[in-house]
Order: structure tokens, then sequence, then C-alpha cells
């Protein structure tokens, strides 16, 4: 059995592409959140291995939702992605308890199972 | 006019008419040994209100004073009828003999507006007038003169009963109200003087100063009398209380003639001061030291904008003037220059307002014009604030559009194609199910792009115009009628600036304007195009709500054109816009 994850967007074709992406690599994707309130409660509620993360999200943002999801204890492994670069967000990338970020221009399988080892 | 002017002439002959039949009266009568001092006074008192009030009524005629006046006048006269020895010319001046106090009291309190203008002056007055009247009636028939030490008296027809307790309760009752009252007015009149703008204190205090005078002549012999004191005191201090009573025609005359003095003074040095030049500002003071109102404020007119500004071209609302203001328009050549606002108090010296304003009609001009273009120059800046805010806004918008449509598609592109990429040699079908997904994704994307910059700048006006105008009213959902549209070219930013006019105001139509059908015509007229877009909907369209309409405002106005809205509630909607496009 895969690692499960969430996978937290609100563009819906890009979060269909990623849940393609990581199931062919042997995730299993337990859910999707299109804002950061509904990330956090499912991540509440579905305790996922690795939530993959957008920065950018309608009402809190990415940064935001890590930091609570780590003050719950238990966090899972979080990687944070944007259609930004990273020069974009500077130190804060750093900063957060994410394990790290991955560009939605460079996002593969590989490129989180690095991340999360 | 001719009508009042006899009315006058009428009143005046009587006035004489009356005082004559006085003098005999007064003459025949043998019951006051100052009968002599009291016809002259009551001629002086009579006479003197009746002609000064003919005087206010012809320079005032909308005014209630110069009635009043007249009225007190009679009064004045009739009251003196009590020295007759004639029992009903007795009786009639005796029934008479306070009602000038009580008009009197109306008059004053009336000052200078001719109105009473709050509820404590009315009740004042009406309490006046029953004490003056019924009063005055019910302690009458129980009065017997003769019974009451006056032998020389005539008697008293209207004499119910001699009743001297009757007479002497309600004479007391009579005598608190009238010293209640007359405290009250004076306290009035006090406080109304100290009030009260320089120019209008200059004009009222000798009718303010020598009408409490008689007040409080009047109340200290009403005092004197209730309190029994001796005979000597009290016709001593009735001389004087007529004497000032007679005066007081005269304190109204000065006060009007310092009124029509000030007035040639406050314009002569006015016109001398205007002539010194000065900076900004220095109208404005002016103005102010010839009205003698030191808050005066000036709303310079700007026929463009249909609206007042202020000296630095800031809309500045006249009508209704601020509370205690009143706004006085000042008219040059026929033409709205100015308005002056001014205090209230300033209502009864319109004359004065109109002169000062007319003397400084030209200057008002010259300081209009510079109002006017400070005016545009604000109007300018606004836009121009509007502009940067709307492209600032636009861009975000973009960016925004750009990132949730298109690049989020591109993203997901992109993983599609690096899975198919792995996938090709191992599982070639589910390559292919994910090129399908990808070409899918870049449909959308592709189209979405198109959409985007149509927004930016609409391909189609590549093609002209009329072109451009057929693809939005081709796309409306209500229905389109394109008129008229130009074939040939105009330059680029004013064929951008119609093309969304009309594209902002189909998309009104279809959101607002529960419309069955829209029609659009756009002609080009020696160097102006025009623009039109009607609709048949409900109409009501308020174009300070939402930017939309603005936006399209300042960009029209960044060509020197102009944007008009037309939306009666249940009459349709038309935007018009005028380019210039030379």
């Amino acid at each position: 059995m895969g690692k499960t994850v969430l996978i937290v967007d609100d563009h819906p074709s890009f979060r269909a592409s990623a849940r393609r992406m990581l199931e062919a690599d042997g995730y299993e994707v337990v859910g999707e959140a299109a804002d950061g309130t509904s990330a956090i409660d499912a991540t509440r509620e579905l305790q996922p291995d690795l939530v993959l993360l957008d920065i950018r999200l309608p009402d809190v943002d990415g940064f935001q939702v890590a930091e609570r999801l780590a003050a719950n204890g238990a966090a899972p492994a979080i990687v944070l992605t944007s259609s930004r670069e990273r020069s974009d967000f500077g130190a804060e990338l750093d900063a957060g308890p994410a394990h790290g970020f991955i560009p939605k221009s460079e996002l593969t399988a590989e490129a989180i199972a690095l991340l999360i080892r | 006019m001719r009508g009042l002017r006899r009315i006058q002439v009428g009143i005046a002959v009587a006035a004489v008419g009356l005082g004559v039949g006085v003098l005999l009266a007064v003459a025949g009568g043998q019951h006051n040994i100052h009968r002599g001092a009291y016809a002259a006074l009551a001629l002086g008192i009579g006479w003197g209100f009746t002609g000064t009030g003919l005087y206010a009524w012809r320079r005032w005629p909308a005014s209630n004073i110069g009635p009043l006046m007249i009225a007190v006048g009679f009064a004045g006269l009739v009251k003196t009828l009590a020295f007759s020895n004639d029992s009903v010319i007795f009786t009639i001046g005796s029934l008479g003999e306070v009602l000038i106090y009580a008009l009197l009291i109306h008059l004053l309190l009336s000052f200078p507006s001719g109105q009473l203008d709050s509820r404590v002056d009315r009740i004042l007055v009406f309490i006046a007038y029953v004490n003056t009247i019924a009063v005055q009636f019910a302690a009458f028939v129980f009065t017997d003169p003769t019974a009451q030490g006056c032998s020389q008296c005539p008697a008293n027809p209207l004499l119910i009963d001699h009743a001297d307790g009757a007479a002497g309760v309600i004479g007391a009752a009579q005598l608190d109200i009238a010293v209640a009252v007359l405290g009250a007015v004076v306290a009035i009149l006090y406080r109304r003087w100290r009030d009260s703008i320089p120019s209008q204190r200059r004009a009222f205090a000798p009718v303010l100063a020598v009408g409490s005078l008689t007040f409080l002549l009047l109340m200290s012999s009403l005092i004197v009398e209730q309190a029994g004191l001796p005979a000597g005191i009290d016709d001593g201090l009735t001389l004087a209380l007529f004497g000032s009573l007679a005066c007081l025609p005269f304190a109204f005359m000065v006060g009007l003639v310092r009124s029509r003095f000030s007035q040639a003074e406050a314009v002569s040095s006015l016109v001398a001061r205007l002539g010194g030049g000065g900076g900004r500002g220095a109208l404005r003071d002016a103005l102010a030291e010839a009205l003698g109102d030191p808050s005066v404020e000036l709303a310079y007119w700007v026929p463009s904008q249909d609206a007042y500004v202020d000296a630095d071209g800031q809309p500045m609302r006249v009508d209704p003037a601020p509370k205690g203001k009143i706004a006085t328009a000042i008219e040059h050549e026929g033409r709205r220059v100015a308005a002056i606002v001014h205090d209230a108090g300033l209502a009864e010296e319109g004359d004065l307002v109109h002169a000062v304003g007319a003397a400084a009609a030209l200057t008002l001009e010259n300081e209009r014009l510079d109002a006017e273009l400070r005016a545009h120059v604000e109007q300018l800046r606004a836009s121009r604030a509007r502009i940067v805010t709307a492209g600032y806004a636009e861009r975000r918008r973009l960016e925004r559009d750009l990132h949730d449509g298109a690049q989020q598609r591109l993203m997901a592109l992109g993983i599609n194609l690096r899975m198919a990429r792995n996938q090709v040699e191992s599982d070639a079908q589910q390559a292919a199910a994910l090129i399908d997904a990808s070409l899918e994704e870049l449909k959308k994307a592709t189209a979405e792009l198109r959409e985007l910059a149509r927004g930016i700048h609409p391909a189609a006006l590549d093609g002209g115009l009329a072109a451009a105008l057929g693809g939005l009213a081709g796309r409306s959902p209500v229905p389109v009628d394109l008129v008229e549209a130009p074939h040939e070219r105009l330059p680029a930013p004013v064929e951008s600036a119609v093309y969304f006019v009309v594209a902002e105001a189909l998309t009104n139509v279809a959101r607002y304007a529960r419309a069955n059908t829209a029609s659009v015509t756009v002609a080009r007229n020696n160097d102006h195009v025009h623009v039109q877009i009607s609709d048949d909907g409900i109409g009501g369209a308020d174009p300070a709500r939402g930017s939309g309409l603005r936006g399209l405002s300042d960009r029209v106005a960044a060509l020197d054109g102009r944007l008009e809205l037309t939306s009666a509630d249940g009459d349709g909607t038309t935007v018009r816009a005028r380019i210039p496009c030379g």
C-alpha cells in the first residue's frame, strides 16, 4: 500500500492531473480540497501521509495552512507547489514547516519522493 | 399696487382724522390733570407710528412690519380716547387702552423679519393679546370709574356689577401676566441684539434699545401701580413711558436710515477695496466686511458641471445652503456668476446683498474663471487618478485571469505530457489517453487566452470598427440592431474607446436592463464620432453605481470626449458618447 495523499488546489484541472500522476506512481490519493479551510478539515479527517499544497488558495494561503497543520500535531509531510517560481517567494519557502517546494512546471512523483524520503 | 397705495392714503387720512378726534376728546375731558401732555404724546405716538409704518410698508411691501407699526399708531390714538368725557368714547378708549402694548410686543418680536420665528415668540404674543383684550374686557365690566375715585370720569355703560373684589383680582392677574411677559420680551430682545451680526446690530440698535426701554418703563409703571405707590410716581413713570413710546417710531426711522446709509457705505467701501486688488481670498474678505458677516463664503458657478465650486475648484453645495445660511445668486450681464453664502440674518437685507453682489460682479466673474479652471484641473486630476487606479486593477485582473486560467491548464498539460513521455514505451494506450487529455487542456487554454486578448485589444478591430461592432452585436444575448457604423478607419485610440463603450453598454443591457432589443449607432460627423447605444428595458440605471461606466467616462474624457447616460425609470437606457476624431 502506497503513501496516502491529500491534494489541495483550487483548480480542478490541476487536481485531476496531479491525482493521475501520483496514482500512476503508487500513491493513494485519499482526498482533494479546493481551499485552505477545507484542507485543514480534510487533513484532520483523512490523516494523509502527504499533503500536496498549492500556495495560492482563495481563502488562506498555503503557508498559513501548513502552519496550522503543523500546529495540530501528528502533521503529515507537506509539499508546497505553485505555478510561480521559487524566486517569487524568497525565504518564506524555507521558514515554514513544509518539507519543501516544487514548482508546478517541474512537478513529478519522483521530485516529491525525493523531498519526503 | 395702485390699490395698495389707495389703502395707504386712506390709512393716512384716517390717522389724521382720528388724531383730531383724540385732540377734541382730550380737550373736552376733565379727568386727567396731564391731559395736554398726554394729548401731545398721543399724537406723537399715533402719527409717528402710522407715518413710519406707512413708509416701512411701501419700502418692504411683503413684510408685516409696516402694517404692525400702523396698528400700533392707531392703538396709541385709541388709547387716548379714555380721556374723553363721553361715556361711549371713554369705553372704547378704556377697552383699547392696553392693546398697544400687545401690538408693540408683536412688532418688536417680529423685527426685522416681520415674522414670529420661534414658538416662544408666538406664545408670548398670544398671551399678550389675550391679556390686553379678553382680560381687559373682563376687568372693565366689573369696574365703576366713579366708585374708584375718578369723580370726573363718565359712567361705564358695560358695567355689570361694581364688584371691587372681582375687578381687583382680575386686574392684579392682568398686571402679573403683563410683568412676566414684558420681562421675557426684554430678555429675548437683548439676546437677539447680542446674537446679531454687526451690520444688523448697527441698524437695529436704536429700535431694540428704545423698545426695551419702553417695556422696562411699562414694567416699572405696572409694578408701581401694583404696589400702590404715590400717584406722583405713577404719573411720572406714565409720562416717561409715553415719551419713550413717542420716540419709538423715530427709532425705527433711524434704524431704516442707518440701514440705507450702511448699504451705500458698504457698496462704496467695497468698490474702493476691490480697486486695490489683492490676492486670493481678498474678494471674500471684502464682501464679508461689506456685509458685516465674517462667515461669508463664495461659490462660483461652473456651467459645464452645472454646479458650484469653491475658490479651489472643489464642489460646493449651495442649495440647500448649510444650516443658518442663505445663498444669494449673483448675475453678471444676465449670466449666473456666483452665489454669496451668508448668514440667514441678512435675509431681510436682500437689497444690501444684491447691491454688494452687483458691485463685485465683475471681480466675481474674474474669480469665477479662475475657480472654473481649478475645477477642471481638479476634475482632470481625479480622472487621471482613476485611470491609474483602473489600470492597476486591470493589470491585477489580467494576472489573476492568466494565473487561474491558461496558466493552470498549461501546468496540467505539462504534468500530463511528462507522464505520457514516461509511459509511451511501457503503456502506449495510457500515454495516448494522456496526450488526448493534454490536447483538450491545450484547446481550453487557447480559448481562454483568446478571450483574454480580446479584453486587452480586440483583434476584431484590426478589420475595422464596423466589423468589430458587428461581432459584439452578434455575441450579445439581447438582439442588437447595428444601425450605423463607420466603414472608414478612425484613429486607433478612438476606435478602441468606441468599441469598449459599446461592449460595456451591451454587457449592461444583457445584465441589468431586462430589454427585448437594443440598437447601436456610431456615426462620424465632421471632427467627432457620435456613439449611441439604446435599449427598451426598465431604465433606472445609476451612473454613480459601479465602476464600468465611470471607467469608460474617464477613457472617453482622456480623448477630450464626453459620455452621457439617460435612464429614466421604465423608459429604457441610452448611453451617448461624443469623441473628437479629427
